[in-house]
């Protein structure tokens, strides 16, 4: 057998140096301490590697343009919605064991037998994953992943990351990415036993579809409504993973004279926590 | 009929607003009730045309939000460098935003509901709202309604929807367009022209 195979692990060392070179030279200019508003303004986008970021961001668009949005498409074409329903279903069932890992590594026992009821069940009863029966029979579903899990161990979330295909991500979070699908995720010990690498690549492309086919109502309603688009995605992103890390709980009520300026020229946002991860992993009760 | 009653109700409600009248204006879990049902029944469900739910929709905007108080917020420091009528320009604008935005998504509506969950205090005088929309086949997605009383009653000044802010959203949107354009008036070009491509036509 002389089949050339590439390991993802051997492609990522190969690629990280450059991408790190690369990104160090795009870094955008700190504001000096002379000028704290913007030094402040600065650290609230916690973006230092925004003009890479942006140009990823691009790349990205164009991904879709050229060839995401005419798969959706032909996929939502073709497949009707209870069966796209049913392929979320499978995708959700298959990678159960990445939020099992992390409900345990999280110390959460109970959401972990919630996660293995719903594996034993959907996967037999609910015919490979097809069915969620388990959501019926009182077991919801959740999602769990190695970013959250470090965010609870108390890591802080890193520069912000732009990864064309996988969307906004960020230092904790795209590492506990590579985690999660090298190590823990079945289809990375499928793909490094003795099988074609293109399984991996029909795989993920599957999951991609997936995800963007759930995901693009949402994305393509925040790009009409913003004017930036890269900046409200951002502070999407960072607003929802920190509500995840919460496991769903209430944000912390902010202590703020947030909305109580009559006169219109206090400053509305004085005392309010901008960047929510930290301070609302630190909130966290459960 | 019961399309223009309605209708009739809702104008009176925004134009004499008054607090003793209308208990629920002051009442934050009543007073998401009384959203909630004047959105479904005066205008998603309602039987009128797109062009009529567009224009209930900004008049029940305008009756249960604090646009000024959003306005400032979203705008953040740059608001007390902003000349008045920058100020009053963006506040209209803004409002053509938000109106647009959700007018786009009337007809995604298939009967879904708000159930209010609870409240807990907020800032000096405010309520966080806390509640689901729940679809028909039973699916939630959590909505929370930040209130704050003001002299004729409570008004929204924020609605989080799964953990997302509204407000946060259009602030960091907002301040990376005020920072790359040099100030506020790069903004406004910019808004002036998202209005006039999303207004239905």
């Amino acid at each position: 057998m002389s089949r050339y195979t590439v390991s993802p692990h051997r492609l990522l060392r190969a690629v990280l140096p450059l991408v790190a070179l690369v990104a160090l030279s795009a870094c955008a200019d700190k504001p000096p301490a002379s000028n704290p508003e913007a030094l402040r303004a600065y650290e609230e986008r916690n973006d230092p590697l925004e003009p890479w970021n942006r140009s990823m961001h691009q790349i990205d668009q164009g991904l879709n343009t050229v060839i995401f949005n005419p798969t959706i498409a032909v996929y939502q074409a073709i497949i009707p919605e209870p069966g796209r329903k049913g392929v979320t279903n499978v995708f959700r069932n298959f990678r159960a064991p990445i939020t099992f890992v992390n409900d345990i590594l999280q110390g959460e026992g109970s959401r972990a037998s919630t996660t293995l009821g719903r594996f034993v069940i959907n996967s037999t009863v609910g015919l490979l994953g097809l069915f969620d029966v388990a959501a019926r029979m009182g077991l919801p579903y959740h999602y769990e992943d190695f970013g959250q899990t470090f965010a609870v161990w108390g890591m802080g979330e890193g520069p912000y990351l732009y990864v064309p295909i996988l969307g906004p991500s960020g230092g904790r979070d795209l590492t506990g990415y590579a985690i999660d699908n090298m190590g823990i995720d079945a289809m990375a010990w499928i793909g490094r036993a003795d099988n074609p690498f293109w399984w991996q690549i029909a795989y993920f492309g599957a999951l991609a579809t997936d995800t963007k086919s759930n995901a693009k109502p949402l994305l393509d309603e925040l790009k009409a409504s913003s004017v930036d688009h890269y900046a409200a995605l951002r502070s999407v992103y960072r607003q929802n993973r920190a509500k995840e890390i919460r496991n769903g709980a209430p944000a912390p009520v902010p202590d703020f004279e947030d909305y109580e300026y009559e006169d219109g020229d206090g400053d509305p946002f004085s005392g309010l926590e901008i960047n929510p991860t930290e301070a609302q992993t630190a909130a966290r009760t459960d | 009929m019961r399309a223009l009653a309605l209708t009739l109700l809702l104008v009176i409600s925004g134009t004499q607003a008054n607090a003793a009248d209308e208990p629920w204006r002051t009442d934050p879990r009543a007073f998401i009730n009384h959203f909630a049902e004047a959105g479904i029944e005066g205008i998603l469900t309602a039987e009128i045309d797109d062009t009529e739910k567009t224009a209930q929709f900004r008049t029940l905007f305008n009756d249960g939000f604090d646009i000024p108080a959003i306005s400032r917020f979203v705008i953040g420091r740059t608001w007390r460098r902003t000349s008045d009528a920058d100020k009053e320009a963006f506040i209209a604008l803004f409002e053509d935003v938000i109106v647009y935005t959700w007018s786009r998504r009337f007809s995604e509506y298939k009967g879904q509901t708000i159930e209010v969950r609870g409240t807990t205090p907020d800032g000096n005088t405010g309520t966080l709202v806390d509640s689901v929309i729940v679809d028909k086949a039973g699916q939630t997605i959590s909505a929370q309604w930040r209130l704050r009383m003001r002299d004729d009653g409570l008004r929204i000044v924020d609605v989080i929807i799964e953990g997302v802010s509204m407000a946060i959203t259009y602030r960091q949107d907002y301040a990376s367009v005020i920072r790359q354009q040099g100030g506020m008036s790069g903004l406004l070009d910019l808004l002036g022209k998202q209005v006039v491509e999303s207004a239905p036509s």
